[in-house]
């Protein structure tokens, strides 16, 4: 499958790695920043941004813990134990399920085979199976979804199915809900993640059942491990997501732009030990524009990089930074035109006279301090 | 952990081996590989403690003790029990150990389960991961001389592929329908364990603390046994027959829909599968369904690539033609 030409140019960009596959948390920061070339072309080739960053002298200090892993996993385990019996409590009481509803059929592998088509193909025949053939929770289904013209695999946690024809994302989540509250940000990085799924569900289920946009979210209930179910209605995401992708750049004319001989291979030898020069690197990932923002810094293993590289650039202070000062690129330029130094350019007269009001409403609070 | 541990001296070389593959695999940044040699090695240091405890009560009871035998014929190194004779436990075997589990629920039931039904029944306690190995050692056993055991600790068969179901072990000699597992079969199996481990509980004047939060765990998850238990009982002390009558309620409502395909499985399991496949699941059918992927699965390369019933299957199921990574047009 590697004979289409977009894919052997991005083979040929990931070097001699394995591809790294799409996740839902990568399509979610991939829409937060959708004008980012650099994210998404090393997305989409694959290429181990973690391995890149720390390689070109960036390291990112983020990554889940393998504490947080096991965790997480352990608590998955436990609510699926035993034909999922704490989920299907949670979900009969959340969903009001029938009583005859409780099948459980668990997609992580088909036949003792993990392969990507093979479990998608099937997850397709069971989930669009007739209303009366199809079961109830559907461990692991594996989803595609086409992101900037090519498709990635996606693994809910679990899907359920309801007789009135709707199909509920569910999403298990380790982090604790404690007294009704819960970290604000893994819960929306939870609803944006589950935002993808329900996309990519109703892109799978087509007209055939409805895909309800309220998530269920299992998190483990204050400081047990006794499981508790949260609706969450994902519409925003649902509409961040689709505009955003909608205006990802496609990946094929992102490739085609590309000088030929381009290439993120670190170029390892048989001992692991990478044999390509940072600087030669760094080279090649220039050639890639990126569009730095300090959101980066939350969801992209080459924020370090692009931060070092904006240095500078007004976007690299916020989006509302750079809309507020529409036009000047550069936090040099922007505090020459607030010090008067040089002549301001008509279509900058705005942003110039915002900063040079600025200024001196600095310099007039400052002189009161003293 | 394969091989049985005969001599102090290798199980010295293999810790070291494995100090050092622990090492390279850190240094590599590979923690999935660190965690697994980090577990063997913890394993065969055990393995060691309880090794220098087996001679030096040895020495103790004179030369003329016979020897334990460790290497006898077609037994399997989990049934040699070191940590369990060092806990002051039972002396049983593993794989009598989860026998008397499985006998107790009934049904299929993964390693977890297995071992806290035997810890709330039989006082003794195993850690889970020794279960991993226990179905691959049944399996070699039992190829190399077919039934020569009463029983075989095997594979439950998933309906569908009748591949063995991931996670869940069953007794070879319950009938083939019991250990098919459909749809609905993990529910049914669910509630059928519920009565089972409520009605052992009956028989026991004073459970331990153990059984009970066995007993809450099925009734939090059985509807309708919970909620008549808190009328006037202090916590933590469930009506057995609560618990029975409530799963035997819901087992009424999905009994008949699970036996038929139960049945029909069962039935394409004793027609396709052969001897060994019947007990240990149909061999994957990975070589045929993947070809695009082959190259990361030499692994599977070693299995038997001889199923007549996995070429049907994998024909079955077209979906091998797909591409991995399609790159191009929308869909």
């Amino acid at each position: 499958m590697t004979e289409h030409p977009t894919e052997a140019r991005l083979a040929k960009l990931r070097g001699g790695q394995p591809p790294q596959g799409y996740t839902a948390r990568m399509i979610a920061a991939l829409a937060s920043n959708p004008g980012c070339a650099r994210r998404s072309i090393l997305d989409a080739a694959g290429v181990d941004k973690r391995r890149l960053a720390a390689y070109t002298g960036y390291p990112v200090p983020f990554g889940r813990s393998p504490f947080d892993i096991t965790r997480g996993n352990s608590f998955e385990a436990q609510v699926k134990a035993e034909g999922a019996a704490q989920l299907l409590t949670l979900l009969r009481d959340k969903l009001s399920l029938d009583i005859s509803e409780a099948g459980y059929t668990n997609l992580d592998e088909v036949g003792g085979s993990d392969g990507f088509p093979l479990r998608h193909e099937r997850t397709r025949r069971l989930l669009t199976a007739t209303p009366r053939q199809r079961g109830t929770m559907f461990d692991h289904p594996l989803l595609r979804f086409p992101v900037g013209g090519r498709y990635a695999y996606l693994e809910p946690d679990l899907v359920a199915f309801r007789h009135d024809d709707t199909f509920h994302v569910v999403e298990i989540k380790s982090f604790p809900v404690i007294d009704g509250q819960a970290d604000p940000a893994r819960v929306s990085a939870a609803a944006i993640q589950s935002a993808v799924y329900v996309l990519a569900l109703r892109d799978l289920v087509g007209q055939v059942a409805e895909v309800r946009h309220e998530i269920i979210l299992i998190t483990p209930e204050n400081f047990a491990s006794r499981p508790v179910a949260t609706s969450i209605d994902v519409r925003k995401q649902l509409g961040v997501l689709r505009r955003q992708l909608a205006r990802l750049d496609r990946v094929e004319d992102l490739a085609a732009a590309l000088p030929l001989s381009l290439t993120f291979d670190v170029d390892l030898d048989d001992k692991g030990v990478p044999h390509r020069s940072p600087g030669d690197l760094i080279g090649a990932l220039t050639t890639v524009d990126a569009s730095y923002a300090p959101e980066c810094l939350a969801t992209c293993e080459m924020c370090y990089f692009c931060r070092d590289e904006a240095d500078g650039a007004t976007g690299a202070l916020g989006k509302s930074v750079r809309e507020d000062l529409g036009g000047i690129e550069y936090v040099g330029r922007a505090l020459q035109f607030a010090r008067g130094e040089v002549p301001v350019p008509a279509e900058m007269a705005e942003a110039a006279a915002i900063l040079r009001r600025a200024a001196v409403l600095r310099g007039e609070v400052l002189q009161a301090a003293v | 952990m394969d091989e049985p541990v005969d001599s102090v001296e290798a199980l010295e070389d293999r810790i070291s081996a494995l100090r050092a593959a622990v090492r390279r695999a850190v240094l590599d940044g590979d923690a999935d590989r660190a965690r697994t040699l980090r577990r063997d090695l913890r394993h065969a240091e055990q393995d060691w403690d309880s090794a220098l405890d087996a001679h030096a009560a040895k020495a103790e009871a004179g030369p003329r003790e016979p020897q334990p035998d460790l290497d006898a014929g077609d037994e399997s190194s989990s049934d040699w029990e070191p940590r369990g004779e060092s806990r002051g436990g039972t002396l049983l075997p593993l794989r009598e150990q989860v026998h008397e589990a499985l006998s107790l629920l009934q049904v299929p039931a993964a390693p977890r389960l297995i071992a806290t039904v035997h810890e709330a029944f039989f006082a003794t306690s195993f850690p889970t991961a020794r279960l991993t190995s226990l179905r691959r050692d049944e399996e070699r056993s039992f190829k190399t001389a077919p039934f020569a055991r009463p029983y075989y600790i095997c594979a439950a068969l998933a309906a569908d592929f009748l591949s063995p179901s991931r996670g869940l072990l069953a007794i070879s000699t319950w009938p083939m329908e019991r250990r098919i597992i459909g749809s609905l079969s993990p529910r049914v199996d669910f509630l059928i364990a519920a009565v089972n481990v409520a009605q052992a509980i009956e028989q026991i004047p004073e459970p331990v603390p153990a059984a009970r939060a066995l007993l809450a765990r099925f009734a939090a998850n059985v509807r309708g046994s919970s909620s008549a238990n808190s009328a006037g009982r202090p916590a933590g002390r469930i009506a057995p027959q609560s618990v029975i009558r409530a799963a035997q309620a819901e087992l009424a409502v999905h009994q008949d829909e699970d036996r038929a395909a139960r049945a029909e499985a069962a039935r394409r399991a004793r027609e396709q599968l052969d001897g060994v496949e019947q007990l240990f699941g149909a061999a994957s059918f990975r070589r045929a369904a993947r070809p695009l992927d082959a190259e990361d699965d030499s692994a599977a390369g070693a299995r038997s690539p001889d199923n007549r019933a996995a070429g049907n299957r994998a024909a079955d199921n077209e979906a091998g033609g797909h591409g991995q990574a399609i790159a191009g047009s929308g869909k």
